[in-house]
Protein backbone atom coordinates (compact mmCIF):
# COMPACT_ATOMS: atom_id res chain seq x y z
CA UNK A 1 0.00 0.00 0.00
CA UNK A 2 2.71 2.25 0.82
CA UNK A 3 6.25 2.40 1.39
CA UNK A 4 8.45 3.89 3.52
CA UNK A 5 11.22 5.66 2.29
CA UNK A 6 14.82 6.80 3.27
CA UNK A 7 14.20 9.13 5.83
CA UNK A 8 14.84 12.58 4.24
CA UNK A 9 17.38 13.51 7.07
CA UNK A 10 17.97 17.19 5.85
CA UNK A 11 14.73 18.25 4.92
CA UNK A 12 13.96 17.26 8.99
CA UNK A 13 16.49 18.80 10.52
CA UNK A 14 15.60 21.52 8.54
CA UNK A 15 11.91 21.40 9.68
CA UNK A 16 12.83 21.40 13.05
CA UNK A 17 15.19 24.43 13.32
CA UNK A 18 12.96 26.08 11.29
CA UNK A 19 9.93 25.27 13.89
CA UNK A 20 12.66 26.61 16.57
CA UNK A 21 12.98 29.82 14.74
CA UNK A 22 9.70 30.37 15.05
CA UNK A 23 8.86 29.69 18.96
CA UNK A 24 11.55 32.61 19.26
CA UNK A 25 10.48 34.87 16.96
CA UNK A 26 6.52 34.13 17.76
CA UNK A 27 6.01 36.93 20.12
CA UNK A 28 8.86 39.10 19.42
CA UNK A 29 7.17 42.10 19.17
CA UNK A 30 5.09 42.00 22.22
CA UNK A 31 5.94 43.38 25.45
CA UNK A 32 5.85 39.96 27.54
CA UNK A 33 7.20 37.85 25.26
CA UNK A 34 8.24 34.93 25.81
CA UNK A 35 6.05 34.44 29.08
CA UNK A 36 3.20 34.33 26.55
CA UNK A 37 3.95 30.94 25.61
CA UNK A 38 2.92 30.06 29.69
CA UNK A 39 0.10 33.20 29.53
CA UNK A 40 -2.11 32.01 27.03
CA UNK A 41 -2.76 28.32 27.73
CA UNK A 42 -3.29 29.82 31.62
CA UNK A 43 -5.58 32.30 30.56
CA UNK A 44 -7.78 29.91 28.44
CA UNK A 45 -7.57 27.54 31.48
CA UNK A 46 -8.66 29.64 33.72
CA UNK A 47 -11.57 30.84 31.82
CA UNK A 48 -12.75 27.70 31.12
CA UNK A 49 -12.76 25.99 33.91
CA UNK A 50 -14.53 29.24 35.72
CA UNK A 51 -17.80 29.45 32.96
CA UNK A 52 -18.18 25.40 33.10
CA UNK A 53 -17.62 24.59 36.44
CA UNK A 54 -20.92 26.84 36.81
CA UNK A 55 -22.85 25.51 34.00
CA UNK A 56 -22.15 21.53 35.28
CA UNK A 57 -22.48 22.27 38.75
CA UNK A 58 -19.51 20.80 40.03
CA UNK A 59 -16.91 21.73 42.73
CA UNK A 60 -14.41 24.04 40.82
CA UNK A 61 -11.88 22.80 41.60
CA UNK A 62 -12.31 19.06 40.86
CA UNK A 63 -14.32 20.37 37.34
CA UNK A 64 -10.60 22.18 36.75
CA UNK A 65 -8.80 19.20 37.44
CA UNK A 66 -11.41 16.73 35.33
CA UNK A 67 -11.56 19.17 32.41
CA UNK A 68 -7.69 19.87 32.20
CA UNK A 69 -6.90 16.29 31.94
CA UNK A 70 -8.68 15.87 28.64
CA UNK A 71 -8.94 19.24 27.47
CA UNK A 72 -4.85 19.51 27.09
CA UNK A 73 -4.24 16.81 24.98
CA UNK A 74 -7.27 17.43 22.95
CA UNK A 75 -6.03 21.27 22.64
CA UNK A 76 -2.83 19.54 20.66
CA UNK A 77 -5.05 17.59 18.74
CA UNK A 78 -6.96 20.19 17.67
CA UNK A 79 -3.74 23.01 16.81
CA UNK A 80 -2.12 19.93 15.39
CA UNK A 81 -4.69 19.08 12.85
CA UNK A 82 -5.17 22.64 12.09
CA UNK A 83 -1.69 23.67 11.17
CA UNK A 84 -0.85 20.54 9.34
CA UNK A 85 -3.62 20.39 7.43
CA UNK A 86 -2.43 24.38 5.74
CA UNK A 87 1.30 22.96 5.77
CA UNK A 88 1.37 21.57 2.17
CA UNK A 89 -0.32 24.71 0.73
CA UNK A 90 1.58 26.78 3.63
CA UNK A 91 4.91 25.72 2.50
CA UNK A 92 4.32 27.22 -1.07
CA UNK A 93 7.37 29.23 -0.73
CA UNK A 94 9.70 26.50 -0.53
CA UNK A 95 7.91 23.45 -2.37
CA UNK A 96 7.80 25.70 -5.86
CA UNK A 97 11.72 26.65 -5.24
CA UNK A 98 13.97 24.03 -3.82
CA UNK A 99 13.81 20.31 -2.84
CA UNK A 100 12.23 19.21 0.58
CA UNK A 101 10.58 16.01 1.60
CA UNK A 102 7.01 16.39 1.88
CA UNK A 103 6.81 15.57 4.95
CA UNK A 104 8.66 18.79 6.07
CA UNK A 105 6.14 21.13 6.64
CA UNK A 106 3.82 18.79 8.14
CA UNK A 107 6.59 17.89 10.90
CA UNK A 108 7.96 21.59 11.34
CA UNK A 109 4.11 22.13 12.15
CA UNK A 110 3.62 19.30 14.05
CA UNK A 111 6.89 20.37 16.18
CA UNK A 112 5.03 23.82 16.82
CA UNK A 113 2.03 22.58 18.16
CA UNK A 114 4.06 19.92 20.36
CA UNK A 115 5.96 22.93 21.85
CA UNK A 116 2.84 24.49 22.55
CA UNK A 117 1.51 21.45 24.07
CA UNK A 118 4.69 21.19 26.29
CA UNK A 119 3.85 24.53 27.70
CA UNK A 120 0.04 24.03 27.99
CA UNK A 121 1.00 20.64 30.12
CA UNK A 122 3.54 22.73 32.49
CA UNK A 123 0.79 24.78 33.32
CA UNK A 124 -1.85 22.69 33.91
CA UNK A 125 0.34 20.67 36.06
CA UNK A 126 1.37 23.99 38.04
CA UNK A 127 -2.58 24.73 38.68
CA UNK A 128 -3.07 20.98 39.61
CA UNK A 129 -0.37 21.88 42.67
CA UNK A 130 -3.54 24.18 44.21
CA UNK A 131 -6.39 21.93 43.07
CA UNK A 132 -5.12 18.58 43.12
CA UNK A 133 -5.91 16.84 46.85
CA UNK A 134 -4.05 13.55 46.45
CA UNK A 135 -1.56 12.83 43.73
CA UNK A 136 -1.17 9.10 42.73
CA UNK A 137 1.96 7.00 40.80
CA UNK A 138 -1.28 7.02 37.66
CA UNK A 139 0.31 10.04 36.67
CA UNK A 140 3.79 7.91 35.57
CA UNK A 141 1.49 6.77 32.08
CA UNK A 142 0.90 10.44 30.74
CA UNK A 143 4.24 10.24 28.54
CA UNK A 144 2.64 7.16 26.88
CA UNK A 145 -0.94 8.64 27.02
CA UNK A 146 -0.38 11.41 24.57
CA UNK A 147 0.95 9.33 21.87
CA UNK A 148 -1.52 7.97 20.11
CA UNK A 149 -2.99 12.08 20.26
CA UNK A 150 0.25 13.33 18.59
CA UNK A 151 -0.27 10.30 16.07
CA UNK A 152 -3.91 10.73 15.33
CA UNK A 153 -2.99 14.21 15.36
CA UNK A 154 -0.72 14.10 12.99
CA UNK A 155 -2.57 11.32 10.80
CA UNK A 156 -5.41 13.05 10.09
CA UNK A 157 -3.21 16.48 9.31
CA UNK A 158 -1.87 14.58 6.41
CA UNK A 159 -5.14 13.69 5.16
CA UNK A 160 -6.27 17.22 5.44
CA UNK A 161 -3.49 18.80 3.91
CA UNK A 162 -3.95 16.86 1.12
CA UNK A 163 -7.27 17.12 0.61
CA UNK A 164 -7.11 20.55 1.49
CA UNK A 165 -4.01 21.25 -1.67
CA UNK A 166 -6.82 19.97 -4.32
CA UNK A 167 -10.03 21.33 -2.59
CA UNK A 168 -9.88 24.32 -0.21
CA UNK A 169 -13.22 23.65 0.46
CA UNK A 170 -11.84 21.11 3.28
CA UNK A 171 -11.00 23.93 5.86
CA UNK A 172 -14.30 24.61 7.05
CA UNK A 173 -15.54 21.04 7.18
CA UNK A 174 -12.73 19.85 9.14
CA UNK A 175 -13.05 22.49 11.67
CA UNK A 176 -16.43 21.72 12.09
CA UNK A 177 -15.92 18.35 12.53
CA UNK A 178 -13.37 19.15 15.02
CA UNK A 179 -16.03 20.95 16.68
CA UNK A 180 -18.66 18.64 16.80
CA UNK A 181 -16.34 15.99 17.71
CA UNK A 182 -15.96 18.53 20.77
CA UNK A 183 -19.14 18.66 21.85
CA UNK A 184 -20.11 15.39 22.05
CA UNK A 185 -17.21 13.77 23.45
CA UNK A 186 -16.50 13.61 27.67
CA UNK A 187 -13.82 16.30 27.61
CA UNK A 188 -16.28 18.74 28.59
CA UNK A 189 -19.12 16.63 30.38
CA UNK A 190 -18.55 13.55 32.32
CA UNK A 191 -20.21 11.11 30.82
CA UNK A 192 -22.19 10.11 34.01
CA UNK A 193 -24.18 12.86 33.53
CA UNK A 194 -26.33 11.04 31.01
CA UNK A 195 -28.64 8.54 31.38
CA UNK A 196 -27.56 5.60 30.67
CA UNK A 197 -28.79 4.16 27.57
CA UNK A 198 -29.68 7.78 26.18
CA UNK A 199 -28.59 8.66 22.79
CA UNK A 200 -26.07 11.02 24.44
CA UNK A 201 -24.34 8.05 26.37
CA UNK A 202 -24.46 5.56 23.34
CA UNK A 203 -22.66 8.85 21.30
CA UNK A 204 -19.97 8.49 24.15
CA UNK A 205 -19.47 5.29 23.37
CA UNK A 206 -18.73 4.78 20.07
CA UNK A 207 -17.36 8.03 19.94
CA UNK A 208 -13.03 7.36 19.63
CA UNK A 209 -12.48 10.43 21.58
CA UNK A 210 -14.05 8.98 24.39
CA UNK A 211 -11.23 5.99 24.47
CA UNK A 212 -8.80 8.88 23.90
CA UNK A 213 -9.74 10.88 26.83
CA UNK A 214 -9.30 8.25 29.38
CA UNK A 215 -6.12 7.91 28.50
CA UNK A 216 -5.77 11.33 30.53
CA UNK A 217 -8.80 11.34 32.47
CA UNK A 218 -8.59 8.30 34.09
CA UNK A 219 -5.13 8.58 35.66
CA UNK A 220 -5.53 12.50 36.79
CA UNK A 221 -9.31 12.39 37.63
CA UNK A 222 -9.90 8.84 38.83
CA UNK A 223 -6.52 7.81 39.56
CA UNK A 224 -6.65 4.73 37.83
CA UNK A 225 -5.04 2.90 34.91
CA UNK A 226 -6.97 3.43 31.93
CA UNK A 227 -8.28 0.47 30.42
CA UNK A 228 -6.65 -2.26 27.68
CA UNK A 229 -9.71 -1.54 25.18
CA UNK A 230 -8.83 2.53 25.69
CA UNK A 231 -5.25 1.61 24.46
CA UNK A 232 -6.02 -0.60 21.63
CA UNK A 233 -8.74 1.51 20.64
CA UNK A 234 -6.83 4.92 20.69
CA UNK A 235 -3.36 3.64 19.25
CA UNK A 236 -5.45 1.83 16.27
CA UNK A 237 -7.24 4.54 15.48
CA UNK A 238 -4.61 6.58 15.17
CA UNK A 239 -2.34 4.28 13.53
CA UNK A 240 -5.02 3.75 10.95
CA UNK A 241 -4.76 7.75 10.19
CA UNK A 242 -1.03 7.58 10.00
CA UNK A 243 -0.88 5.33 7.34
CA UNK A 244 -3.67 6.68 5.28
CA UNK A 245 -2.02 10.07 5.47
CA UNK A 246 1.27 8.63 5.02
CA UNK A 247 -0.39 6.74 1.60
CA UNK A 248 -2.19 9.90 0.38
CA UNK A 249 1.00 12.33 0.47
CA UNK A 250 2.85 9.63 -0.87
CA UNK A 251 0.12 9.03 -3.58
CA UNK A 252 -0.33 12.65 -4.34
CA UNK A 253 3.19 14.64 -3.77
CA UNK A 254 4.33 14.86 -7.27
CA UNK A 255 0.96 17.17 -7.59
CA UNK A 256 1.21 19.43 -4.59
CA UNK A 257 3.85 21.75 -6.90
CA UNK A 258 1.29 22.17 -9.43
CA UNK A 259 -1.87 22.93 -7.01
CA UNK A 260 -0.21 25.08 -4.07
CA UNK B 1 37.83 16.35 -6.66
CA UNK B 2 39.28 15.13 -9.77
CA UNK B 3 38.50 11.97 -9.63
CA UNK B 4 35.20 13.00 -9.80
CA UNK B 5 35.47 14.01 -13.39
CA UNK B 6 33.48 12.49 -16.30
CA UNK B 7 31.08 10.51 -13.59
CA UNK B 8 27.33 10.20 -14.58
CA UNK B 9 25.41 12.57 -11.80
CA UNK B 10 22.03 12.72 -13.53
CA UNK B 11 20.54 10.54 -15.98
CA UNK B 12 16.96 11.48 -17.09
CA UNK B 13 15.63 8.79 -19.13
CA UNK B 14 12.28 9.56 -20.96
CA UNK B 15 11.01 11.73 -19.04
CA UNK B 16 7.71 13.81 -19.14
CA UNK B 17 6.35 16.81 -16.96
CA UNK B 18 2.14 17.17 -17.65
CA UNK B 19 0.08 18.65 -15.54
CA UNK B 20 -3.87 19.47 -15.49
CA UNK B 21 -4.73 22.86 -16.87
CA UNK B 22 -7.10 23.34 -14.04
CA UNK B 23 -4.68 23.10 -11.79
CA UNK B 24 -3.96 26.67 -12.37
CA UNK B 25 -7.29 27.93 -11.51
CA UNK B 26 -8.70 27.09 -7.96
CA UNK B 27 -11.61 24.16 -8.45
CA UNK B 28 -14.00 23.78 -5.81
CA UNK B 29 -15.43 20.73 -4.88
CA UNK B 30 -18.60 21.79 -6.59
CA UNK B 31 -16.77 22.15 -9.82
CA UNK B 32 -14.63 19.04 -9.79
CA UNK B 33 -17.75 16.73 -8.74
CA UNK B 34 -19.40 18.60 -11.88
CA UNK B 35 -16.35 17.59 -13.98
CA UNK B 36 -16.17 14.03 -13.04
CA UNK B 37 -20.10 13.46 -13.31
CA UNK B 38 -19.93 14.77 -17.06
CA UNK B 39 -16.56 12.73 -17.88
CA UNK B 40 -15.15 16.00 -18.79
CA UNK B 41 -11.39 15.60 -20.55
CA UNK B 42 -9.18 17.70 -17.99
CA UNK B 43 -6.91 19.48 -20.80
CA UNK B 44 -3.33 18.22 -20.02
CA UNK B 45 -0.21 20.87 -20.36
CA UNK B 46 3.37 19.12 -21.37
CA UNK B 47 5.84 21.20 -19.84
CA UNK B 48 8.34 18.75 -20.65
CA UNK B 49 8.10 16.06 -23.31
CA UNK B 50 10.09 12.83 -24.24
CA UNK B 51 13.58 14.36 -22.16
CA UNK B 52 16.53 11.87 -22.70
CA UNK B 53 19.62 13.85 -20.70
CA UNK B 54 22.80 12.63 -19.31
CA UNK B 55 24.99 14.88 -17.30
CA UNK B 56 28.64 14.52 -15.76
CA UNK B 57 30.59 15.82 -13.24
CA UNK B 58 32.83 18.52 -14.40
CA UNK B 59 30.54 20.01 -17.13
CA UNK B 60 29.32 22.99 -17.09
CA UNK B 61 26.13 23.12 -18.82
CA UNK B 62 23.90 26.17 -20.14
CA UNK B 63 20.58 26.17 -21.03
CA UNK B 64 19.06 28.37 -23.35
CA UNK B 65 15.43 28.87 -24.71
CA UNK B 66 12.36 31.22 -25.53
CA UNK B 67 10.08 32.37 -22.75
CA UNK B 68 8.09 29.28 -21.36
CA UNK B 69 9.87 26.52 -23.36
CA UNK B 70 10.56 24.53 -20.11
CA UNK B 71 14.02 25.67 -19.32
CA UNK B 72 13.04 26.36 -15.34
CA UNK B 73 10.57 23.05 -15.77
CA UNK B 74 13.85 21.16 -16.28
CA UNK B 75 15.81 22.79 -14.05
CA UNK B 76 13.52 22.16 -11.28
CA UNK B 77 13.21 18.50 -12.30
CA UNK B 78 16.55 18.38 -11.88
CA UNK B 79 16.53 19.97 -8.79
CA UNK B 80 13.89 17.22 -7.66
CA UNK B 81 11.20 20.51 -7.46
CA UNK B 82 9.02 18.84 -9.71
CA UNK B 83 8.94 15.37 -9.84
CA UNK B 84 7.97 13.76 -13.19
CA UNK B 85 4.97 12.45 -14.79
CA UNK B 86 6.65 9.43 -15.95
CA UNK B 87 10.68 8.38 -16.39
CA UNK B 88 13.11 7.92 -14.46
CA UNK B 89 16.08 9.97 -13.02
CA UNK B 90 19.01 8.83 -11.79
CA UNK B 91 21.06 10.94 -9.35
CA UNK B 92 24.08 10.46 -7.26
CA UNK B 93 23.24 11.28 -3.59
CA UNK B 94 25.24 12.53 -1.79
CA UNK B 95 25.93 15.31 -3.69
CA UNK B 96 25.69 19.15 -2.57
CA UNK B 97 23.31 20.26 -4.81
CA UNK B 98 22.79 24.45 -4.45
CA UNK B 99 19.58 25.60 -6.46
CA UNK B 100 19.68 29.06 -7.19
CA UNK B 101 16.74 29.50 -8.86
CA UNK B 102 15.91 32.53 -6.89
CA UNK B 103 17.86 34.40 -4.26
CA UNK B 104 16.94 33.86 -0.51
CA UNK B 105 15.28 30.56 -0.94
CA UNK B 106 14.12 29.48 2.40
CA UNK B 107 14.61 33.17 4.38
CA UNK B 108 12.89 34.19 6.94
CA UNK B 109 12.10 37.75 6.97
CA UNK B 110 12.04 38.14 10.86
CA UNK B 111 15.40 36.23 11.72
CA UNK B 112 19.07 37.68 11.22
CA UNK B 113 21.41 36.64 8.90
CA UNK B 114 23.27 34.30 10.95
CA UNK B 115 19.89 32.80 11.93
CA UNK B 116 19.23 32.45 8.08
CA UNK B 117 22.44 31.19 7.47
CA UNK B 118 22.04 28.23 9.32
CA UNK B 119 18.54 27.44 7.68
CA UNK B 120 19.58 28.01 4.34
CA UNK B 121 22.66 25.76 5.06
CA UNK B 122 20.45 23.18 6.58
CA UNK B 123 18.08 23.12 3.90
CA UNK B 124 20.64 22.52 0.77
CA UNK B 125 22.13 19.65 3.65
CA UNK B 126 24.58 20.69 5.93
CA UNK B 127 25.01 19.63 9.21
CA UNK B 128 25.33 22.55 12.23
CA UNK B 129 29.35 21.79 12.56
CA UNK B 130 29.94 22.14 8.65
CA UNK B 131 27.70 25.31 8.43
CA UNK B 132 29.36 26.82 11.85
CA UNK B 133 33.07 26.19 9.98
CA UNK B 134 31.64 28.29 7.01
CA UNK B 135 29.95 31.26 8.91
CA UNK B 136 33.34 33.49 8.99
CA UNK B 137 33.45 33.37 5.12
CA UNK B 138 29.98 33.60 4.24
CA UNK B 139 30.10 36.51 6.56
CA UNK B 140 32.82 38.01 4.66
CA UNK B 141 32.22 36.91 1.29
CA UNK B 142 28.89 39.35 1.79
CA UNK B 143 30.16 42.37 3.17
CA UNK B 144 27.91 42.65 5.73
CA UNK B 145 29.61 43.16 9.07
CA UNK B 146 27.35 43.44 12.22
CA UNK B 147 24.42 43.86 9.82
CA UNK B 148 24.56 39.77 10.05
CA UNK B 149 22.90 39.93 13.38
CA UNK B 150 19.84 41.89 12.01
CA UNK B 151 16.19 40.84 10.58
CA UNK B 152 17.24 39.97 6.64
CA UNK B 153 13.72 41.90 6.21
CA UNK B 154 16.05 45.19 7.00
CA UNK B 155 18.51 44.34 4.28
CA UNK B 156 18.47 46.27 0.68
CA UNK B 157 18.01 44.20 -1.96
CA UNK B 158 21.55 43.87 -2.48
CA UNK B 159 22.90 42.79 1.25
CA UNK B 160 20.22 40.40 0.47
CA UNK B 161 21.93 38.96 -2.55
CA UNK B 162 25.11 39.15 -1.39
CA UNK B 163 24.25 36.90 1.42
CA UNK B 164 21.76 34.65 -0.38
CA UNK B 165 24.64 34.08 -2.64
CA UNK B 166 27.39 34.09 0.14
CA UNK B 167 25.69 30.79 1.62
CA UNK B 168 25.24 28.99 -1.95
CA UNK B 169 28.63 28.94 -2.76
CA UNK B 170 30.79 29.25 -0.18
CA UNK B 171 29.68 25.78 0.94
CA UNK B 172 31.18 24.48 -2.07
CA UNK B 173 28.17 22.76 -3.37
CA UNK B 174 29.64 19.67 -6.28
CA UNK B 175 26.52 21.04 -7.98
CA UNK B 176 25.49 24.78 -8.89
CA UNK B 177 22.11 25.44 -10.68
CA UNK B 178 21.71 29.24 -11.28
CA UNK B 179 18.39 30.19 -13.05
CA UNK B 180 18.94 33.74 -14.27
CA UNK B 181 19.47 35.62 -11.04
CA UNK B 182 21.78 37.91 -11.72
CA UNK B 183 19.27 40.84 -12.31
CA UNK B 184 20.10 41.88 -9.00
CA UNK B 185 23.19 43.45 -7.52
CA UNK B 186 25.92 46.27 -8.55
CA UNK B 187 28.82 45.84 -10.82
CA UNK B 188 30.99 44.99 -8.12
CA UNK B 189 28.58 42.25 -6.67
CA UNK B 190 28.37 40.99 -10.23
CA UNK B 191 32.26 40.63 -10.43
CA UNK B 192 32.83 39.31 -7.34
CA UNK B 193 30.25 36.48 -8.06
CA UNK B 194 31.50 36.09 -11.61
CA UNK B 195 35.26 35.57 -9.98
CA UNK B 196 33.65 32.89 -7.28
CA UNK B 197 31.96 30.90 -9.76
CA UNK B 198 35.30 30.71 -11.85
CA UNK B 199 36.84 29.63 -8.67
CA UNK B 200 33.81 26.36 -8.22
CA UNK B 201 34.28 26.05 -11.99
CA UNK B 202 37.92 25.33 -11.46
CA UNK B 203 37.53 22.77 -8.75
CA UNK B 204 35.34 20.88 -10.58
CA UNK B 205 32.02 21.76 -9.63
CA UNK B 206 28.85 21.22 -12.08
CA UNK B 207 26.98 23.89 -13.21
CA UNK B 208 23.91 24.34 -15.11
CA UNK B 209 22.91 27.76 -15.91
CA UNK B 210 19.73 29.10 -17.04
CA UNK B 211 19.80 32.17 -19.30
CA UNK B 212 18.79 34.31 -21.95
CA UNK B 213 22.33 35.89 -21.83
CA UNK B 214 23.50 33.99 -24.89
CA UNK B 215 27.18 35.92 -24.86
CA UNK B 216 27.49 34.73 -20.92
CA UNK B 217 26.15 31.02 -21.64
CA UNK B 218 29.06 30.50 -24.89
CA UNK B 219 31.69 31.67 -22.51
CA UNK B 220 30.65 29.68 -19.14
CA UNK B 221 29.84 26.49 -20.60
CA UNK B 222 31.46 23.50 -22.61
CA UNK B 223 27.85 22.52 -23.36
CA UNK B 224 25.12 24.41 -24.28
CA UNK B 225 21.09 22.48 -24.69
CA UNK B 226 18.74 24.20 -26.47
CA UNK B 227 15.22 23.72 -25.08
CA UNK B 228 12.04 24.77 -26.71
CA UNK B 229 8.40 23.81 -26.05
CA UNK B 230 9.40 21.33 -23.66
CA UNK B 231 11.53 19.31 -25.84
CA UNK B 232 15.29 19.50 -26.07
CA UNK B 233 15.87 20.69 -29.88
CA UNK B 234 19.99 20.70 -29.92
CA UNK B 235 22.72 19.55 -27.46
CA UNK B 236 26.32 20.37 -27.48
CA UNK B 237 29.02 22.57 -28.78
CA UNK B 238 28.06 26.38 -27.52
CA UNK B 239 29.02 27.75 -30.46
CA UNK B 240 26.93 25.48 -32.72
CA UNK B 241 24.15 25.14 -30.63
CA UNK B 242 23.54 28.88 -30.34
CA UNK B 243 24.31 29.84 -33.61
CA UNK B 244 21.49 27.27 -34.24
CA UNK B 245 19.53 29.17 -31.80
CA UNK B 246 20.42 32.66 -33.21
CA UNK B 247 19.08 31.43 -36.90
CA UNK B 248 15.87 30.70 -35.63
CA UNK B 249 15.20 33.67 -33.68
CA UNK B 250 16.29 35.58 -37.09
CA UNK B 251 13.49 33.32 -39.03
CA UNK B 252 11.38 34.26 -36.45
CA UNK B 253 11.51 37.80 -37.39
CA UNK B 254 11.06 37.36 -40.64
CA UNK B 255 7.93 35.59 -40.17
CA UNK B 256 6.54 38.33 -38.10
CA UNK B 257 7.85 41.11 -40.25
CA UNK B 258 7.62 39.69 -43.08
Amino acid sequence: MFTIQNIDTPSFRFAWHLAKSQLKTKYRYTALGYAWNFLEPALFLVILSLVFSVINRMNISDYAVFLFSALIPWRYFEKTVNLVMESIVGGEWLIKKMYVSPYAFAFNRWVTASFEFLFSITVAFALFIFLKEEWTIHLIILPLSIIPWAMLGLGFGLCCSVLYTFFRDVKPFVQMLLTLAFFTSPILFNSNIFEPGSLQAQIMEFHPVTYLASLFQKPIYEAAWPAASDWIISFGFALIFLMLGIHLVNKYKSKFYFYV
Amino acid sequence: MSDMKNNLIFELTNVWVEFEKHAIQRRSLRETIGAKLKSAKTEKIHALKNINLKISSGEHIGIIGRNGAGKSTLLKVLCKVIIPTSGSIHQINNYHIAPLLELGIGFQPDLSGRENCYLAGYLIGYTKREIENKLESIIQFSELGDFIDEPVKNYSSGMFARLAFAIATDIEPEVLMIDEVFGVGDEFFMRKCNSRMQKLMEKGTTTIFVSHNLDFLITQSNRLIWVDNGEIILDGNPFEVAEAYRNSENNLKLVVTG
